[in-house]
């Protein structure tokens, strides 16, 4: 019998979750463990059999379960400020409380940040580093701030070094048949995410389940169900029945607001549907290249949040166009400085919220209410 | 040339810029810190600046270049590595190497090396000459030296061997009770004022204009002026955007402790989140070591006398 697309979520999810403490019943896992940022060349830990969790993912977890204040207060008594990131907030209290929707995840064994995505990630893991006493190795991903063949070399002896040192750490040798195998999964997975998203325009698809099943592509990009999995939800969104002609197209620019059922601004834009967000194409990374290592450069080093204004407002007005919006909601997100300056340059009618993506009471809803009626107005005047 | 120079991976070794001291700015940007919101409206609306240069080190720091794309002023972004090692070294000195082009470029100037070696050899007396002072902190007013640091940093590098020499701090005894200070820049001298006023004396310190500005290694010898630069640069105190949080608190912890500090006050700009996530173990280093630790975050709203009030009180619990 073939496979639905439910059993393969299910398959997906218990696979990350089975080690996370309300499942585990006490069981370690065998492997040694990395807690990542989103943007970690995972490639690399699959080929050396490490198991890797991602504390941010878990954060927006939390916060769709409605747990996030407490865990605000918590982290905020031990001495880390609301104002920091939302994600780091809310996994902090959850650690500290040993409590969350899932439990907790396995500790580490190590701990691995990138800073292509923003500067915070690899503040909060200092704090896990001296938490958990473990070691912590930071990835510097230049951008395009630097000439291509500097950062190439750069980039390339860091994932050398970080082959080395977990290869120490586990005591695996890297197999560099799974590490082609799993950029090869990698590569797959983006295709097929990329085919899906691109039905939005048209397609009357539900926006919350979109923006959860990019939660395949960060946790699981390198696994062979995931491809398989987009595939089989990209047939079955080509059946799904045209949008109505009639409701306004709007771009989401920024984080879905994970605390919210819809995950977005639903019984504000009655009239309006969401036909685009740059969000779900953040790992639509170009593992382009002949070897291994071209292709985790390129696909890690030029993400979305790490290349200059210019060549994001590039990216960002060819899926404007794509999406065929009218409008956009650009989102000033009180935990992520790095996409503020995303929406600079779009020539698009566009109100600017100021929100958070996991805490709900940041935002000011009457506020956003009458600057949401003045973008419709905007939009159909033009 | 007048080129506005934010924090201390600016080489000083390439060409003067103006240390970037503080600015009075509406700060309109939500959620930003108000430390690079001031100076993006410095870049913008000061006609005696014609560029800027600014480190890729933070996330306010990552998004400048887009505020400022249309100033038509000279700008350039250096890439301060997130690492301490070798591979940081090269890049680092690559991307100093760049800078150097780039101001060339725009002030269609030539900066040959025998210039960038004189220079380097004046910041290493410099830098000898401003220890001589710290490790006499608890001999002078901490307010006079920090005023002493800002003013050195706002002059051109061949006049502060000179302005050094000239304006030796006066020896007083200091009786009040060990602080240990350490933040971001200290925009708001009030404070310290304030820190002198309630009896504490500050014995030693980590902030940008003091410790992280002079403590960087004198390198010598021959070898690639860059990564002699880059070597001496990354050698400072390190910042908490150099994602080492263990290395500053050893090194912080150690004088602390050496210096018997009675409590520690901690300067954060609003919204500033890598001295956030400092704080946080920082202060539960101290918490383990019986040491009180303040925190004073300064915004452009922060009452002179609230933080009056807090630091009167700290003082009357250490």
């Amino acid at each position: 019998m073939e496979i639905t697309t439910a059993q393969l979520q299910t398959k997906l999810v218990r696979e990350y979750y089975k080690y996370f403490s309300k499942y585990a019943k006490g069981k370690k896992p065998e492997k040694k463990v990395a807690w990542v940022t989103s943007f970690t060349p995972v490639e690399i830990l699959e080929a050396l059999e490490i198991e890797y969790y991602y504390p941010e993912s878990y954060a927006a977890v939390i916060a769709a379960s409605g747990k996030e204040q407490n865990m605000f207060q918590t982290a905020d008594k031990s001495g880390l400020p609301r104002e920091c990131c939302s994600y780091s907030c809310c996994f902090e209290g959850c650690i500290i409380d040993e409590e969350g929707p899932r439990g907790i995840p396995p500790k580490p064994d190590v701990l691995i940040a990138t800073n292509n995505q923003c500067n915070t990630l690899p503040n909060w893991w200092n704090i896990l580093a001296q938490r958990y006493n473990v070691p912590l190795i930071i990835l510097d991903y230049p951008g395009d701030i630097i000439p291509l063949d500097m950062a190439r070399l750069y980039v390339d002896k860091q994932h050398m070094d970080l082959i080395e040192k977990l290869e120490l750490l586990s005591g695996n040798k890297l197999d560099k048949n799974i590490l082609e195998i799993s950029i090869e999964n990698s590569r797959k997975s983006i295709a097929a995410w990329s085919n899906i998203i691109s039905h939005m325009p048209e397609m009357n698809m539900s926006e919350v389940n979109l923006f959860d099943a990019i939660t395949y592509l960060i946790i699981s990009r390198c696994k062979e169900e995931t491809a398989s999995l987009y595939n089989k939800m990209a047939e079955e969104i080509a059946e799904y029945p045209k949008s109505e002609e009639k409701l306004i197209k709007v771009f989401w620019l920024g984080y879905p607001l994970w605390y919210h059922p819809d995950r977005y601004l639903s019984e504000e834009l009655s009239g309006c549907r969401i036909s685009g967000s740059n969000y779900i194409t953040w790992w639509n990374l170009d593992y382009c290249g002949d070897d291994s290592f071209e292709k985790l450069f390129h696909a890690y080093n030029f993400t979305f949040l790490n290349i200059s204004q210019r060549a994001r407002t590039e990216r960002l007005t060819k899926l404007i166009e794509q999406s065929e919006a009218v409008g956009a909601i650009s989102l000033i997100n009180k935990s992520c400085k790095c996409d503020f300056v995303s929406a600079k340059n779009i020539d698009l009618p566009q109100v600017e919220l100021e929100i958070d993506m996991i805490d709900r009471t940041y935002l000011d809803i009457e506020k956003a209410r009458r600057q949401i009626v003045l973008l419709k107005e905007m939009i159909c005047i033009e | 040339m007048r080129i506005l120079g934010l924090s201390s991976f600016v080489p000083e070794q390439i060409c003067d810029v103006i240390k970037f001291s503080g600015y009075q700015s509406e700060r309109t940007i939500s959620n930003y810190c108000g430390y690079i919101s001031d100076y993006l409206s410095q870049v913008i609306e000061d006609d005696s600046i014609d560029g800027a240069v600014y480190p890729k080190s933070c996330d306010s720091s990552r998004g400048i270049t887009s505020y400022l794309d249309n100033s038509k002023k000279f700008l350039h972004q250096i890439h301060v590595p997130a690492r301490q090692d070798e591979y940081a070294i090269e890049i680092f000195s690559e991307s100093i190497k760049l800078y150097k082009e780039s101001v060339e470029k725009f002030y269609d100037a030539v900066i040959n090396e025998n210039e960038i070696n004189y220079r380097n050899e004046i910041i290493c007396k410099r830098n000898t000459d401003i220890e001589a002072i710290y490790d006499n902190l608890e001999g002078i007013h901490y307010s006079v030296y920090l005023k002493l640091m800002h003013d050195l940093q706002k002059m051109p590098l061949n006049e502060q061997l000179d302005y050094l020499k000239n304006n030796r701090s006066e020896s007083v005894i200091n009786n009040g009770k060990k602080v240990f200070l350490i933040g971001s820049r200290v925009t708001d001298m009030s404070i310290i004022e304030g820190i002198e006023q309630s009896g504490m004396t500050v014995v030693g310190d980590n902030i940008t204009e003091s410790k992280r500005f002079y403590s960087q290694r004198n390198v010598e010898g021959i070898g690639d002026i860059y990564k002699k630069i880059a070597n001496s640069i990354l050698s400072n105190r390190l910042s908490p955007t150099q994602n080492n949080f263990c290395e500053i608190l050893t090194n912080d912890i150690f004088e602390i402790s050496r210096k018997n500090v009675q409590g520690v006050i901690f300067l954060t700009q609003k919204y500033c989140e890598p001295y956030d996530y400092l704080y946080s173990v920082y202060k539960k280093a101290l918490d383990d070591m019986d040491i009180p630790i303040l925190r004073i975050s300064i915004s452009g709203t922060t009452s002179v006398a609230n933080n009056r009030l807090l630091l009167e009180a700290f003082s009357e619990m250490i």
